[in-house]
């Protein structure tokens, strides 16, 4: 090889940065994804349906909780590392990539990091074979991209709390075998208040997880409410000390920080396959890819897809080093979940008539990437907070006009 | 038993490949575990786990291809030998075969295995050039392997049938892709991996001269593959068309 080589799939070579860990864990997670998401894909798309099997052949592979400690099922792997296999799993379903999201960042990184000794090793074995499914509750029919002014409520009550109210758009709730849910724990009813985190079963009296149906977004995963009626938690179910909204974010940013990851996945594999297409297909002649739209499509497509690349591995390097900034995570979701979502949809335009099928897949990128636009934080709201950390002034509560009541 | 399986790194056929200037351009520094290797090793370690032995694992090539044995530990073998390379060496199978011949020469075993073929050029000779050097029986594109009574016996795939073939031990034998589904390695077994016995030989210790390390076939060029022709349509009565398409294969294509 005299001159050096354009690789069209990654033409700044981040890929030859990554350590050999990471590497051989990107191929696992690729290998794993190709041979088995891959064939499951169309179907679970088509029929709203998620092979709860999926969970333990994911947990057989550590690929669940990967980097966690490994008195706790994971294998110390490094943040790097759970990007990539975001990236792999997203590059077939972002459905298969939530349910690997909220398994381990949202459930089993919460119950590692506040949860007591005994409920580590309660659940958290369990959660990293897949054994039990995990969910996290935070986000209300009322109350999503404000969660701190949460309805739901945890009063005490001998020996636990009381928990009343709902949560919507769990990704996992109507599988789930345990739950984290976040709630104002209250002393008494009249008291204010503080969040605190608690851990629900699905054996508790007066709560269930009624699915959501006619999702025209992530068909391949399970979504659903939690509801709790007068449901009694254990004293030994609540986090010990945190509080306020410092625990699900904590959560949050961890899960948002493997989205950026994960559609760098959906993005290329749009771009992979609308490059095949414009190749292959002939009009007037020649392929449509002999044309300048196409090929000006292809090459904005992969200078952003480049740019989504860079950031996701440049932020995963400042995690590992321990010099991540909750805004970085923002910037990263917010660029990476927007430029993926235009990307597929231009990709699905390439493919004319036969992109509307979910043969050829890309389609259900779009509508899957509609969704992770927009849950952990939507696109508009991440952009607030980079505002606010770049202007210093909040801008999520408009000021300046006296609303009626 | 013992078990040698020699793998080899490749680059990644999923990954694009270009052909400029009749130049093979594969740059994506996507390396993987030749996938006919990986069918050699899955096999190797359920031998191993059925009958009680060991499994090592032996690569020819530069520094970076640390990464392919890696794998192969992960996925399960015991122990690995790398034969380190200077990284641009443009070897053929001879050479590869010259170098693991002698690699073997003063080694004990019960079976040495490898792919049928490798995926970078897909030639299919090394295994049977190491065989005939080290005076083996030998087998090619075996399907499936057991043991009984100290004997190997391979399973051959034909058009018509299966041939199955007692080779006694010591032996050597070229294992299909069809064969089995080779594990994928968990992320514990690569953690794990770091921590098993890796032996680094550099070939320039080995003492092979000159003629043996030069390659005696030369690839002057590659090309894109051909395109299909298009194929032709025919419109009309059902009878008219099975005598136009029978007539068509007789008489043109010659293949009634």
């Amino acid at each position: 090889m005299a001159s050096n080589s354009f690789n069209i799939d990654d033409p700044f070579q981040f890929e030859s940065e990554l350590s050999e860990d990471d590497r051989m864990i990107m191929e696992t997670a690729r290998d794993y994804a190709q041979s088995k998401l891959e064939p499951r894909a169309l179907k679970g798309n088509q029929e709203e349906h998620f092979d709860p099997a999926i969970a333990t052949e994911m947990g057989d592979l550590g690929l669940l909780g990967s980097y966690l400690p490994p008195e706790y099922g994971g294998v110390d792997a490094s943040q790097t590392a759970y990007g990539l296999i975001a990236r792999e799993v997203e590059r077939v379903d972002s459905g298969y990539r939530s349910f690997m999201s909220v398994q381990s960042s949202l459930v089993m990184f919460p119950i590692f990091k506040f949860g007591t000794d005994e409920q580590k090793e309660r659940f958290l074995p369990k959660l990293a074979t897949g054994e039990l499914i995990g969910c996290f509750g935070l986000t209300e029919p009322d109350h999503g991209s404000d969660p701190g002014s949460m309805s739901t409520t945890a009063v005490k009550t001998d020996g636990g709390w009381i928990l009343n109210g709902a949560k919507m758009w769990i990704t996992n709730s109507p599988i789930a075998d345990v739950g984290i849910v976040w709630a104002k724990a209250k002393e008494n009813q009249d008291d204010e208040g503080e969040i605190r985190g608690f851990i629900v079963t699905k054996d508790m009296d007066g709560y269930s997880a009624p699915a959501t149906k006619h999702k025209m977004s992530l068909r391949a995963s399970e979504t659903g409410e939690m509801v709790f009626e007068d449901v009694f938690v254990p004293d030994e179910n609540a986090f010990p000390d945190i509080r306020g909204l410092k625990g699900p974010f904590t959560c949050l940013n961890s899960a948002r920080y493997g989205i950026a990851w994960g559609t760098v996945g959906a993005a290329e594999f749009c771009y992979q396959k609308a490059r095949e297409y414009v190749l292959d297909r002939k009009q007037f002649g020649y392929p449509i890819g002999a044309n300048q739209l196409p090929q000006t499509k292809l090459a904005n497509m992969l200078t952003d897809i480049t740019q989504m690349q860079l950031l996701a591995w440049r932020l995963g390097k400042l995690k590992d080093e321990g010099r991540s900034h909750h805004s970085m995570v923002s910037l990263a979701k917010r660029n990476n979940c927007g430029t993926a979502l235009e990307i597929a949809r231009i990709a699905r335009d390439m493919h004319g008539a036969n992109g509307i099928t979910g043969e050829y897949r890309v389609i259900h990128h779009v509508m899957n990437l509609e969704s992770v636009n927009t849950y952990e934080g939507t696109y508009d709201i991440h952009g607030l907070i980079l505002g606010r950390e770049i202007t210093d002034i909040q801008a999520f509560v408009p000021r300046g006009n006296d609303m009626p009541e | 038993m013992k078990f040698y399986v020699c793998i080899k790194q490749v680059p990644d056929v999923d990954a694009p490949i270009q052909i400029k200037n009749g130049d093979l351009m594969q740059d994506t520094d996507r390396m993987v575990l030749n996938a006919y290797d990986a069918s050699a090793v899955e096999e190797a370690l359920v031998l191993t786990e059925e009958h009680g032995g060991e499994v090592e694992v032996v690569l020819v090539g530069p520094d970076k291809a640390k990464e392919t044995i890696r794998k192969a530990l992960a996925m399960g073998a015991d122990k690995a030998t790398h034969i380190t390379t200077e990284d641009d060496v443009d070897y053929d199978s001879a050479v590869y075969a010259n170098i693991l011949a002698t690699f073997f020469k003063d080694k004990e075993y019960d079976v040495i295995s490898c792919g049928k073929q490798s995926q970078d050029t897909d030639a299919g000779l090394a295994g049977g050039m190491i065989a005939q050097h080290l005076d083996l029986p030998y087998a090619t594109n075996a399907v499936g392997l057991s043991i009984e009574d100290d004997n190997l016996i391979a399973k051959r795939q034909g058009d018509s049938g299966q041939e199955i073939i007692e080779l006694p031990q010591p032996c050597l034998v070229t294992c299909s892709n069809d064969m089995n589904e080779p594990r994928i390695p968990s992320l514990k077994g690569i953690m794990q991996s770091k921590r098993k016995p890796m032996e680094t030989t550099a070939l320039s210790d080995m003492n092979l001269d000159e003629s043996a390390l030069s390659a005696k076939t030369k690839v002057t060029g590659y090309m894109e593959k051909p395109e299909r022709e298009p194929g032709q349509k025919f419109e009309g009565e059902p009878d008219e068309l099975a005598q136009k398409v029978a007539n068509l294969l007789d008489e043109e294509e010659n293949v009634i």
